[in-house]
Formats: structure tokens, sequence, C-alpha cells
């Protein structure tokens, strides 16, 4: 009986794993771009991103999913998902040899690094398409992802930097830098907290940074000895102001939208974006007081991109291909800059554009409350290698919150 | 030749059976156990036993079965005392409408839904401090007790026992008439016992008993609850379930570790189980 | 009087979930320390009415899911208790139907992904039905258990020696006597699937989404709105069904 239900069971994962082979990257991208156009048409694709914010699922269901339609006849199909829980789920697709559930992905930084690990992504592909020529890929905030050179295997998707919001109405006077926030937090409890997630640790980064004094020390490969020592000097200044923060410490927001809700209500001053146009989108949306205003402290925060990645065993690389392309054609990325839309700024070179639309980029709705993109680029500070984040968010839970 | 076929038809759909029900969570347990040890799964290197040994160093995952017993424990104790005394001390309430009827509408009602309600009800913003702060006995969100998200776990009882107690009063109920529970009082009054005695001795352990495989199967239910933990718990202390579903959130590295949580929390829970089945097997059907 | 108090407790109790989610689908700018929504407004609800709804295609997937999980549960566990019951090791299968049923769906479904994935299921409908059904089949093979008694087999055989086909006798005698019981697998089953999150969420690959995934992720981006008009779907087909047949929503298996 037993011997049957093992022979069985192997029958099925064996039935499981004949399926048809994906081709190889080189196949896919060895095709002119008239023949992508045409494999792509009609056809299926599916996006795995993060779904966190209505505004941006707004923009992706109800701006690109009608568009890919209208243009190609593409239906673009989206689904929640990043981090290592994507890694895991496309290493076991690429190990098993089978097609992907996913065609494109929205990642960055230690996604990025952990995909290439294990090779589940399909390219160089940048270069093959035709809005590549837009793309600001001299800026150096934009060609390297958390210290990894992009080198065509991911296309930047837009560009932004973090930032601190407070409300105006209970904050006269934030703190101008990191230097200042310990103080600033003790004169004034149960204001402040830190998300335990991916913006929180952008904010730890930051704070780590400048804590050193010196951001060369973050370049290049992770250094562990400038690990240690930094985030050894951050975990001391956390828990000294610890006993400060919203609800004392004891407890920290795991995402970001409940921070929004709990500074929407009052119950903390203030909350952070990686986006620093996003607290014109929620004032717009009335999910922030009308006295809400962000800043960058000195001596700065981290500015990054995010990027759009094509799986190696997409069922549908040609979709794929198509989509990306034409989200970072000037219409979509005008569209996705527009503070009331998304607020994600371009990662399109202006200078390279037709005049008229360049034209249109410079006219956007001006950011009312978020600090503008000239006075902030001198306050940019590059992102360091993934390790040191990866690292961060597991002392962060070690030193910070589990004590 | 008939009844041949017959039985091969059973023994095949015994088989199938065998092989979803048995066949693919103990597979799955197995390579979570070789995943544990660095022999399968994305970034396996070869066999390393540094993922078993971590395990005394962290404390995590004990103090995470630990909250998640104190939870267990205390639901359930809670929703049972309910249950009883409505069963002993409202009997005549319980049969008259509209409470049979009442007591189906928390069935309704998704863990997770009623988790997003407490938290709307209950949190430091929510409509309870709303009303406090215009009734003036609170100035801030901040002078709000904390209900939810709060170190004790008091959110996720409230939210199981919310779930568990309508359901176990049905169930106790139920025994209560089946068992003549009633006839028995009257005998037992008349034979010159009190109430109280009759309460204590009689109908508490007959109820207790013969609910008992049920009590079992919900306290493991809420050992594993999942929904409800992960709106109204706090990143630490986690319950078992939140715990291995978030060890993977940041570092692939870290997977290793997520499946030797689940084997292991699997592996108790499957104990417990051994357990119930004794146990209904004992006060069978 | 006290059994008044007692039933007011109850029902403020029972109500204020229900009434605090239509104030939340209706609420616009509703902040601490308002008590009530400062203004009211049908967007969320209207979202309903819209082509490519989300929700209502949400709702569509959800019913779909569960009733194919009932429909298969139920008569794969009314077949698997026949054969449960004239099996040599009843007891022993009886055992083993505990094992799925009572891990956590999430705690399962991560162990099984792997092979989901292998089956080239992970993402898909089918890939959450089967995760479903490994629980939904063992509990309505449980529920469905006490049905095959020695009674039972002495139904069929006296109507087959009256004359009736095996067919006849499956069809006129033993599924009108089973079909309360299996009324009420059919309810269980559907909630049981219509209720969860967590296998769900797990096996789809947040590609499925399903009511409670959309509950979830509403709340995730703080649109308490939305969560609200989710929640109120979710809450329908359940209610109906009480009004169908109140014990069909609970009953306890073995």
């Amino acid at each position: 009986m037993k011997k049957t239900f093992l022979q069985l069971l192997t029958l099925t994962l064996l039935a499981g794993c004949s399926a048809d082979q994906p081709r190889t990257p080189q196949q896919v991208l060895a095709q002119p771009w008239a023949q992508v156009e045409n494999a792509g048409r009609q056809q299926p694709v599916s996006m795995v991103m993060w779904q966190g914010d209505p505004l941006i699922n707004r923009y992706m269901t109800g701006y690109v999913k009608p568009e890919m339609k209208r243009r190609y006849g593409i239906d673009l199909q989206l689904a929640a998902g990043q981090g290592a829980g994507l890694v895991q789920t496309l290493a076991a697709e690429q190990a098993a040899g089978q097609h992907s559930e996913a065609d494109v992905v929205w990642i960055n930084g230690e996604t990025f690094y952990q995909l290439r690990q294990v090779d589940a992504l399909l390219g160089p592909f940048v270069d093959k398409l035709p809005n590549a020529r837009y793309l600001d890929l001299q800026n150096s905030f934009i060609n390297t992802d958390f210290q990894q050179p992009v080198a065509g295997m991911e296309c930047p998707w837009g560009n932004v930097q973090f930032t601190v919001i407070y409300d105006s109405a209970r904050v006269s006077r934030p703190p101008r830098s990191f230097a200042e926030l310990p103080a600033y937090v003790r004169a004034h409890p149960g204001q402040f907290t830190i998300p335990n997630e991916f913006t929180g640790m952008t904010l730890l980064k930051s704070w780590m940074i400048s804590l050193s004094d010196n951001p060369a020390l973050f370049q290049g490969k992770f250094d562990e000895a400038v690990y240690r020592k930094w985030s050894g000097e951050l975990w001391r200044v956390l828990n000294a102001s610890k006993p400060y923060f919203w609800k004392q410490g004891r407890t920290f927001p795991e995402q970001l939208a409940p921070l929004h809700q709990l500074f929407a209500n009052g119950e903390v001053a203030f909350t952070f974006s990686c986006n620093d146009a996003e607290v014109d989108n929620k004032r717009n949306q009335g999910v922030f007081p009308a006295t809400a205003r962000a800043y960058v402290p000195a001596p700065g925060t981290i500015q990054n991109s995010h990027y759009l990645g094509i799986v190696r065993g997409a069922r549908h690389p040609e979709a794929a291909l198509l989509l990306v392309n034409f989200l970072i054609s000037p219409e979509a990325q005008l569209k996705k800059m527009d503070p009331n839309v998304w607020g994600d700024h371009t990662v399109l070179n202006l200078a390279a554009l037709p005049a008229a639309q360049r034209r249109q980029f410079e006219q956007l709705p001006t950011r009312r409350y978020a600090p503008r993109r000239e006075t902030i680029q001198n306050l940019a500070l590059p992102e360091p290698d993934p390790e040191y984040m990866t690292r961060l968010f597991k002392d962060f839970r070690t030193e910070v919150l589990e004590k | 030749m008939a009844l041949d076929i017959r039985r091969f038809f059973s023994t095949t759909l015994l088989g199938g059976y065998g092989l979803l029900v048995l066949g693919l969570p103990l597979a799955g347990l197995g390579y979570a156990l070789l995943g544990s040890l660095g022999l399968a799964g994305p970034l396996a290197a070869g066999f390393t036993p540094r993922y078993w040994l971590a395990l005394g160093a962290n404390a995590g995952l004990l103090y995470s079965a630990l909250f998640s017993t104190w939870v267990a424990l205390v639901s359930v104790g809670v929703s049972v005392a309910l249950a009883l005394s409505l069963v002993l001390r409202a009997q005549p309430t319980l049969r008259r409408w509209p409470l049979p009827g009442l007591l189906y509408v928390p069935l309704l009602l998704p863990a997770l839904v009623l988790a997003f309600c407490l938290f709307q009800l209950l949190s430091g913003a929510g409509w309870l401090a709303r009303l406090s702060y215009g009734l003036e006995w609170i100035g801030s969100p901040a002078d709000f007790p904390e209900l939810v998200q709060d170190s004790a776990g008091l959110g996720i009882i409230l939210a199981q026992v919310l779930l568990t107690f309508p359901f176990l009063t049905l169930l106790l109920q139920a025994i209560y008439q089946e068992s003549r529970l009633d006839e028995l009082r009257q005998l037992s009054s008349t034979l010159g016992a009190s109430a109280g005695q009759f309460r204590g001795r009689v109908a508490v352990p007959l109820l207790l008993r013969r609910a008992a495989p049920t009590l079992l199967l919900n306290f493991i239910a809420t050992l594993g609850a999942y929904d409800v933990p992960l709106l109204l718990g706090r990143p630490h202390p986690q319950m078992l379930s939140v715990f291995v579903a978030t060890r993977q959130q940041f570092d692939l590295r870290e997977l290793p570790m997520g499946y030797l949580a689940g084997f292991l929390v699997a592996l108790g829970l499957l104990a417990l189980i051994g357990i119930l089945i004794k146990l209904t097997r004992r006060h069978a059907l | 009087m006290h059994s008044r108090l007692l039933i007011g407790l109850l029902m403020l109790l029972f109500g204020l979930p229900f009434g605090l989610l239509g104030l939340l689908a209706l609420a616009q700018g509703w902040h601490f320390p308002q008590a009530l929504p400062p203004a009211y407004s049908l967007a969320a609800l209207r979202t309903l009415g819209a082509a490519d709804s989300e929700l209502l295609a949400g709702l569509g997937r959800s019913l779909l899911l569960a009733g194919t999980v009932a429909l298969l549960a139920t008569a794969g566990g009314f077949g698997v208790a026949r054969a449960v019951a004239r099996s040599r090791w009843s007891r022993q299968w009886e055992a083993a139907s505990y094992l799925p049923y009572a891990l956590p769906p999430v705690l399962l479904a991560t162990l099984v992904q792997p092979f989901i994935i292998r089956l080239q299921l992970s993402g898909s409908g089918g890939g959450v039905v089967l995760g479903l059904l490994l629980v939904a089949l063992p509990f309505a093979t449980l529920l469905l258990r006490s049905f095959w008694s020695v009674q039972a087999r002495e139904y069929e055989q006296l109507a087959r020696t009256l004359g009736c086909s095996a067919r006849q006798a499956f069809g006129r005698v033993l599924l009108p006597l089973a079909w309360p019981l299996l009324r009420t697998t059919l309810f269980q089953t559907f909630l049981l699937a219509w209720f969860d999150f967590g296998l769900t969420n797990v096996l789809s690959v947040g590609k499925v989404r399903t009511l409670t995934v959309q509950v979830f992720s509403y709340v995730g981006e703080a649109n308490t709105a939305l969560a609200a008009v989710a929640s109120l779907l979710l809450v329908l087909p359940p209610a109906l069904l009480l009004g169908l047949n109140r014990t069909a929503l609970w009953r306890r298996p073995g």
C-alpha cells in the first residue's frame, strides 16, 4: 500500500516536471524589435509588484492596464509580491526548470542582488527597448542600484528620495538634522516611531551614515567592521531615545500605511516616505492634514531608484518587453510624475526629450508641500550595499525591537 | 467480479486520499527538514547543522511558542467559562428567541474581518477612543488603554473569544440537551443536592468531558491562528504562524531558519493532534 | 430583567462590527477625534458598479473557488467516508484525516508550496483549490463518516434484495437518507474555503485575489472604506446560508 503511494507521488511529480522548457534569454533577445512587437501582441503579461499604496495601484490598473490593452491588446495582470518571498518563488520555479508565473517584477536593491544570485533575470535587455534612449543612464543614482551596476539586467522606472513628513500644526520647528533628532524626541515624547519595514530601514541607513559623518565609508562592498561600528552607535542612540518614542518604544508599526494612519489621526507627529513627493499626493487625497510638510534632514538622506526586471523563465517575454518599454515612455513617465497621480520622479534625461515633451515635464503641477528636487539633490546619499539593509533589518529586531 | 472492481475502486480512492492528505503534508514536512539542513531550497549549498545549532542561541521560536500557548490557553479558557455560565445559568434565556439565532451571528464573520473591526473599534484612534475623547475621558490617543497590538495579546484574545465562545455555547447547549441534563438536575434536586453541587459535580464534568475533543481542536486552532494576530498582534512577541510566515521577509539566507521553524511547529502540533485522536477514541462518537 | 440585559449585551456586542463596517464603508475623511464621519460618500460602494470592479471580480472568484471546493470535498468525502468505513484500517484512516485538518492552514500551505510549484499550480486557482481540498476533504470525510454506519449498509442491502440496482439503491435510498448531512457538509466546506485567507494568500503568491485577500491588502494600504465594503461582501453569503438553514453553520466533526 505504502509503496503505491510513493509510486503515485513520484509519477505526479514527474508529470509536473515534463512540461515545456522556457527559451533561453539569447533566443528571446535575438529577435528584432518589430518581431518582439508582433509576438507580444494579444498576450497576457503578469507583473509582480508591491501593492501597498492605493495611488500606485490606481496608476497601474486605471492607466497602464487599459493603455496596454489599447496599444497592443495585452492583458496586464497584477500580483502582489516583493522581497525574499518573490525571490524564493522565482528560484523554486527556476530550479524546477519551468516557466514562471511572473513576467515582469518591480524590484531594487537586495531583491535585484538575490535574483541575480539565483540567475532568475532575463537580460541584458534594456538596450533592446526603443525608449531606452531617453533614460538618464549617466546619473549614478540611476545606473547603480545599491552599489551594483544595473548593466541592462533591470530597467530604471522611477527615482525617489527619502523624506521626513511632519505636521506643521503640531511641530513648529522640526529637527533640521539627524544630530538634533534625539534631543527633539526627548523633548516631545510619544510623537516619533520607526516603521519596521523598507521605509524604516531606509531611515535607519540614512541615520547610520549621518552618525559616521563620512558617507564615503559606505561606498563599495559591504564592510563588516564599518557596519559593526556604526550600527552599534545607531543602536546606542536609538535605545537611549526609545522610551520617548510612540508607546514608549515598546512596539513599532509593521507597515508604512498604519504609520501614515497614526499620523493622519494625530497619534504621531512624524511619518516618512521613500518618495519625496508623497506628502503632496497624500495631502491631495485628503489622507494627510493640510498642514503636513516634508523635508530632508541634514546631512542628507538616501536617494535611490526602483527598477523593472524581466523574469528569465517568463512565459511572455515579448509582452514583458513591450510593457517595460511603455512604462519608460515619456507619456507614462509624465503621468507617473504628477503628484496627483503618483508623484514618482522620472528616470528620463529631460535634455534628451523633444522640446514639447520636455516642457510638459517642466510644467507639471509643482509640488507644493514637498521640497523641490533642486534643493534636495545636494542632500542625496547613494544607497550602500544591500547587505547593510539586510543586517539592519535583522539587528533592529534583536537590538531594539525585542529589547 | 463486480465485488473485485468495487474493491479496486475503493482501494484506489483510499490510495488517492492518502496521497493527498498524508502524502503531500508529510512530503512537505520532509522537504522542510531537508531545507533546514541545507539540503533543499533555492540557495541550498550542502549539508550543514548550522541552523539547528543556532536554534539554541535564538530564543525567538521558543518565545513565540510560549506566547501562542498563553493566548490559546486564555482564549479557550475564557470561552469555556463564558459558554458554561451561559448554559448552566441562563438555560431559560438560551431557549427563548432571539438567543439561539443570535449566537450564530459571530459565525458569519471571517477571522480577518473581525480583527479589522476590532482594530477600528479599539485602537488608540479607534471608535471607542473617539467616544472617550468626546466624553473628555481622554485628551489624546496616547491616553487610551492599549487594547490591540498590546504586549499581553489582549486584542488577539478578545477576537478569539468572540469567535469561539458562541460556537462553544451552541456545542455545550446541544450536549446539555442530548444528555438530558435538565432531567438530571430535577432528579438531583429531589435527592437533595443543591444547584451548586449539581453544577460542580455533575454538569460541568459531563459537559467538559464530552466537549474535550472539540476544546482541544479549538486550542490547536488558536495556537496556529494567523489572520487575527497578523492584524492585532505586535512584531514582538509574535504568534507561531505569523513567526513562521514572516521569517523570510528580507533575506533569502534566512529561509532555512524558516524551514526549521515550520518543521518544529508542525511536529509540535502533530503531537497535540496525536493526543486529540486518543481522546476522541476514548470518548468515541 | 437579567435575561433582557444579557440579550441586549450580546446584541450590542455582535451588532457593533456590522454597524462599524457600514459607517466605514460610507465615511469620507473620518479621522480622530470625530465620533461620526464628517461626510458620507458612496464612492467606495460605487466601485462595485464599475465594469472592471476588482471587488466584484473578487466576489466571483471567491464564490467559484469556495463552490468548487465544497462540491469536490463533499462528493469526494462521501465516497472516501464509505471506503474508510469498509476498510480494515478504518480507525487508522480516521486518525490520518485529522492530520491536515488540524494543522494551521498557513503552515500547511508553506509546507506543501514547493510541491505545488512543481505541479505548476503555483499562483493558479487550481493550486488554491488543491490546497483547500487538503483541509476540506478530510473535514468532509470526518463529518460524513457517521453516515456509513452498519444501519446504512443494511438499508442498502435491503434495497438490493428488494430488487434495486446498485445505482437505484444509491440514488433512491442512500442519497435521500444522507441528504441532510450532505447539505451540512456542503455548507461547512463552502464556508471553510470562503473564510480562508492564509492558505490562499500563500499558495496563490498574491495572484488569486479572493475577497479575503483583498480585505487584507486594503487594510495594508489603509484604505478602510474599500476594506469595509469587501468585508461586507464577505459576510453576505454566510448570512444567506444562515437564513436558509441555521444548523448548516454549525456542526462538529466526529
